[in-house]
């Protein structure tokens, strides 16, 4: 059966309540704006495969100062 | 938002073919780019950006490029039609990067030596670039008997084009401070 969540424990799986992103060039926190469908990433990764997508889900984060942009695997 | 920070919008020529006219447009596109204040252009040229034939995707990806294109707020394509599609060196390279383009904004000149100006291969290109996570603009730019609309040396001969690709590039500049302004202050959650 599936383990259903106990009271409180549903934000560990809120992409929001995840740590913040920091430039690595700046310092500052960065927005996380999009997230992205990466097919050919589950090529080569498929263990990392969301299996409700299809593929592996990047979450995309931009610095507010110099505008550089990273992203970081959700699943 | 670091509002000093000026607007960057490079020019891709997409097709390495000798004697390309398409040429001619990616020069004019980043001279008109560059008159604009607070807006910042650059040429990249697919027949200068060596990539691997063997391979494709992100596997070949080009740091010079994904550096210029992960700075950029936006794009201009010059896309010649090709059989009514793109030029296949153009696709090879666009897939190159993904993550890059999320939310910024695109633009597309098509070219043709007919009268249709490319709107065919910028049919074509929309769904590519939609799934590459780049906004498109409903601008465009139809380059049509290009061979008449430069001449050799690629001055351009037809000024009609000067006041079409204004309204372009407003439109162009305007989606890429908007979406820049939301790539970094509002939040997806």
């Amino acid at each position: 059966m599936f383990p259903w969540p106990k009271f409180n424990e549903w934000r560990l799986y809120m992409p929001e309540q995840r740590k913040k992103m920091k430039c690595s060039e700046c310092g500052v926190e960065m927005n996380y704006h999009a997230d992205k469908l990466d097919f050919a990433a589950g090529l080569e990764d498929p263990n990392a495969i969301d299996p409700d997508f299809g593929g592996i889900v990047e979450e995309c984060h931009a610095c507010r100062e110099c505008g550089k942009t990273v992203t970081r695997r959700v699943t | 938002m670091n509002h000093s920070r000026p607007i960057f919008i490079p020019v891709i020529l997409g097709t390495p073919r000798q004697g390309r006219l398409s040429e001619h447009v990616a020069n004019f596109m980043v001279d008109e780019v560059a008159k604009r204040g607070g807006v910042e252009t650059e040429l990249i040229d697919v027949r200068k950006v060596l990539l691997a034939t063997d391979n494709a995707g992100q596997d070949i990806k080009d740091s010079q490029f994904s550096g210029t294109v992960n700075r950029a707020d936006a794009l201009i394509l010059v896309a010649p039609e090709y059989n009514h599609g793109y030029p296949g060196l153009l696709k090879h390279l666009l897939d190159t990067n993904l993550k890059e383009y999320i939310h910024k904004a695109v633009g597309i000149c098509g070219v043709s030596a007919g009268p249709f100006g490319g709107t065919r291969v910028i049919e074509n290109l929309l769904p590519v670039l939609r799934e590459l996570g780049l906004v498109c603009i409903f601008w465009d730019g139809n380059f049509s008997t290009v061979q008449k609309t430069f001449d050799g040396s690629g001055k351009l001969l037809e000024q009609a084009y000067i006041r079409r690709l204004d309204k372009f590039l407003k439109e162009l500049t305007w989606m890429a401070k908007v979406l820049r302004n939301g790539r970094e202050n509002v939040s997806l959650a």
